[in-house]
């Protein structure tokens, strides 16, 4: 993929993106003029990237959608809740053939079918004068120098003919085909004789009058009439309609009156410069600019100008400036007419000088304010914290040789003075690694931002009324949390929706107001980022969660009776839970909040729920605000070390074999008034056990994971260290029980223990 | 027999449909208004028949098996025509 691909993606991503929460907001809270510039602004800017990547399909689309949205924006359409969804829906379709752009570089055929469906019925909204006003400006470049019936053709079929006129050397007829009445009964199909056109490029059938009822339409009398634009020789078409010479018109269309040839010009700048061009000849056609007739003159020059000065075309851009003078002497916009348009022709012809331009600069430069961000690929930034976390490693070593110097060459003077030194590199290593870090921190309102959408979307499939308030947008957490953070998010709201909120009706009865309040708040606790899903719904129903426990016999019954209501609320998280006794389309098939939970435990967070029936759900997401360095103990057991992570760990303790008891086949020991069972890691691991000698204490690191509690016996503690946690790789990325590996200061590797696995 | 309809009603273009085939579909739409139409077996529509299909308004069951048809003429079924 090329850079300008690269960065149409990403652009394209954005504006999507913006144009959805415009929208969004816009329902929400009414038409607002600076809410619909911006959205008309990113579906134009989108429309001019997709040409410049030569994806006509979604040039088509977005300029469909940017005509819907100039007739709302000129007053002369209310929306209603349809229309948004149709302009929601295409900006999905074009969201999809983003992605499926990046994946292979192209669209699929269906995306040409998909998107003259999504135009027809983005055109569908529009009301019926404006449709044929839009085409009628459209076609204004080409009314001098075509029958009128022609210009509106070419402009009605503007996109197919763009997308299609790249491989076309040859001339290029609009044909206008109205067979006679009775045409069926001389044996005509005139689609018979659209199919021999050489090379079609665009065709559409309309009826003459409009189709009676059913019950009057008489089958045998042709009321169509065929148009069609055909590339090939003037003979060659001639003949395909040489029986009905009487019945159809063919004009020649010159070059000038069709649109730019997108594929000739590999190089974005000249489309570029062509489209600002073209977007001058369309301001100097509008008629009712007579009142500021120079301005107009001197601006729309200006314009193009500076453009063929951006593209280095000096000899078009004297004619263009000559042209001026001329019109503005002459009160009349003919002459500079005249020029720009044999401007664009020129440049529409192979280009020389290469070069890139970024869309957005020109096509929507000053209306955009400028916001300085400096985009870095995300494997850079990787990149980045990879050589950092070697630096935090190297730093590490440094301490080892220290030691090594002063146990053996006993010089306490060099150590010292390697000490100091290691200090300041320890000092600036940390700082430096945690501005990498930053590098890699991205605000949590970026995951938020698919939800408005989602719950307008989803509520409305349910009949439910519900508003979505976010707060805390800008808390900032590492990329790889806010990511992951999205998939059990949607799973929470999906929930809400579906199980806790009711029904309009039911909220009333119960005194509540018609429309639900979903909230997702984020906020930082310390280094924990938390993250509170909340509904203002019916609660969790602890009966129908201890019934559902007992039909899947998660538990005995007596045992679920006894269970305090804290405990039996956390059922729900076990694994293939579900109180809804039938799987919705809504909250996803045989996906529980088991996988909520999972999918949040496996990068370091805990979740927990409360809910009080009548009142409404909180479920709380707490969650590291990084990942990528984490702090671990180091213990050493049958002579071999490991790593702890330190947030698994509650405390370290001795204890003497008198307060270890015999509980069943395990020994375990009284701390804080609970039962802990001892897991000797030796045993475990299947290394060699330290003879027991039953007089001394042992050494224990109580660690509590997953719910669980349990102490790992192990004969000796080391460091704690600062690492950058691999991921077992190769061979070794199948081991269960391992969290990953580091290196450690003396080069040796350290396995660090996924204690989740180990618990008993 | 190119034009047909099956149990279930639906209307099912086939094959090449020819003229006649015009005046067929128009007698069964106009005995099931509310029939829907499956064009994705006919490989080639005659210009009345497909005459008769625009007039019907109706948006068939695509994609239309007529190449011509289903790139220029086809429409996908529209929410806003309600």
């Amino acid at each position: 993929m090329s850079a300008l691909q690269e960065q149409f993606v990403t652009e394209a991503r954005e504006l999507i993106r913006q144009a959805n929460d415009d929208l969004i907001a816009l329902e929400r809270e009414g038409t607002s003029r600076d809410r619909i510039d911006s959205v008309f602004r990113a579906f134009h800017t989108l429309k001019g990237s997709a040409a410049v990547v030569e994806l006509p399909a979604m040039s088509l689309v977005m300029h469909a959608a940017e005509d819907l949205l100039a007739v709302v924006r000129r007053g002369e359409l209310s929306v209603n809740v349809d229309t948004f969804d149709q302009v929601l829906a295409c900006l999905d379709l074009v969201s999809r053939w983003v992605d499926q752009f990046e994946g292979s570089g192209s669209l699929t055929v269906q995306a040409d079918e998909d998107g003259r469906a999504m135009m027809e019925r983005l055109r569908s909204f529009l009301p019926r004068q404006s449709a044929s006003s839009t085409r009628k400006s459209e076609s204004a470049a080409s009314e001098t120098l075509l029958p009128e019936w022609a210009s509106i053709l070419i402009a009605a079929e503007r996109d197919a003919l763009t997308s299609r006129l790249a491989s076309n050397k040859s001339a290029i007829f609009a044909i206008s085909y109205e067979p006679i009445a009775g045409c069926f009964f001389n044996g005509d199909d005139p689609l018979q004789l659209i199919r021999q056109l050489p090379d079609l490029l665009a065709f559409r059938i309309e009826p003459r009058d409009p189709f009676p009822p059913l019950t009057d339409l008489d089958p045998y009398t042709c009321n169509l009439r065929l148009e069609a634009i055909a590339a090939g020789e003037h003979n060659e078409i001639r003949k395909v309609f040489r029986l009905v010479p009487d019945q159809v018109r063919i004009a020649a269309i010159p070059a000038e009156a069709l649109p730019a040839r997108v594929s000739d010009t590999n190089d974005g700048k000249g489309v570029l410069i062509g489209k600002v061009i073209e977007a001058q000849v369309e301001l100097l056609r509008v008629p009712d600019r007579r009142d500021d007739f120079a301005g107009c003159i001197a601006a729309a020059a200006r314009s193009a100008t500076n453009a063929l000065r951006h593209g280095d075309y000096s000899q078009l851009e004297a004619t263009v400036e000559q042209a001026k003078t001329l019109a503005l002497s002459q009160r009349d916009p003919t002459p500079l007419l005249a020029a720009l348009e044999q401007a664009a022709v020129d440049i529409a012809a192979p280009l020389i000088g290469a070069g890139v331009v970024d869309a957005r600069n020109l096509t929507d430069g000053p209306q955009q304010p400028a916001q300085r961000v400096l985009r870095v690929s995300e494997a850079k930034i990787e990149a980045l914290v990879n050589v950092a976390g070697e630096l935090v490693v190297a730093k590490n070593a440094l301490a080892h040789s220290a030691k090594r110097v002063e146990e053996e060459f006993s010089g306490r003077g060099v150590t010292e003075s390697i000490r100091r030194d290691y200090q300041a590199i320890d000092r600036l290593v940390l700082e430096l690694h945690g501005m990498i870090l930053q590098l890699r921190m991205v605000p949590t309102g970026q995951v938020f931002q698919s939800f408005p959408r989602l719950v307008r979307d989803i509520s409305r499939q349910l009949g439910k009324k519900a508003e979505l308030v976010t707060r805390g947008d800008g808390t900032e957490a590492d990329k790889t949390i806010v990511d992951r953070l999205f998939e059990p998010l949607v799973h929470l709201v999906r929930n809400a929706l579906d199980h806790g909120i009711e029904s309009p009706t039911q909220r009333l009865a119960a005194g509540k107001p018609e429309t639900a309040t979903l909230s997702i708040e984020a906020s930082r606790m310390g280094d924990r980022l938390l993250v509170q899903v909340s509904d203002d719904g019916r609660g969790i129903d602890l009966n129908i969660v201890r019934q559902k426990a007992s039909e899947k016999r998660m538990m005995a019954p007596e045992e679920l009776a006894a269970l305090p209501d804290e405990q039996a609320v956390e059922l729900i998280f076990a694994p293939g839970f579900s109180t809804t006794s039938e799987i919705s389309d809504i909250s996803g098939r045989g996906i529980g909040m088991d996988v909520v939970r999972s999918t949040i435990e496996q990068i370091g967070g805990k979740v927990s729920l409360q809910s009080k029936s009548g009142i409404g759900t909180t479920v709380q997401i707490d969650l590291p605000t990084t990942i990528a360095m984490s702090r671990i103990m180091v213990v050493e057991t049958g002579g071999q070390f490991f790593g702890i992570s330190m947030d698994a760990i509650s405390e370290t303790v001795r204890v003497t074999p008198d307060r270890i008891s015999q509980i069943k086949n395990n020994n375990g020991f009284v701390f804080r008034d609970r039962v802990v069972p001892i897991v000797a890691l030796a045993e475990i691991m299947k290394l060699p056990t330290k003879t027991k000698d039953t007089t001394v204490a042992k050494l224990l690191v109580v660690m509590e994971a997953a719910g669980k509690i349990a102490a790992l016996e192990i004969d000796a503690i080391h460091d704690r260290l600062d690492v950058v946690l691999k991921p077992m790789q190769g061979l070794l990325a199948g081991a269960r029980g391992y969290a990953g590996t580091t290196l450690l200061g003396s080069g040796q590797v350290l396995l660090v223990l996924d204690i989740k696995e180990l618990l008993p | 027999m190119t034009v047909r309809s099956t149990d279930n009603g639906t209307l099912v273009l086939e094959g090449v449909c020819p003229v006649e085939d015009a005046e067929v579909l128009l007698q069964l739409l106009q005995t099931m208004p509310t029939a829907a139409l499956d064009w994705t077996p006919c490989r080639q529509l005659h210009t009345a028949v497909l005459q008769v299909v625009l007039a019907s308004g109706l948006v068939p069951l695509g994609p239309c098996g007529d190449a011509l048809v289903e790139q220029w003429l086809a429409r996908e079924p529209s929410e806003a025509d309600d």
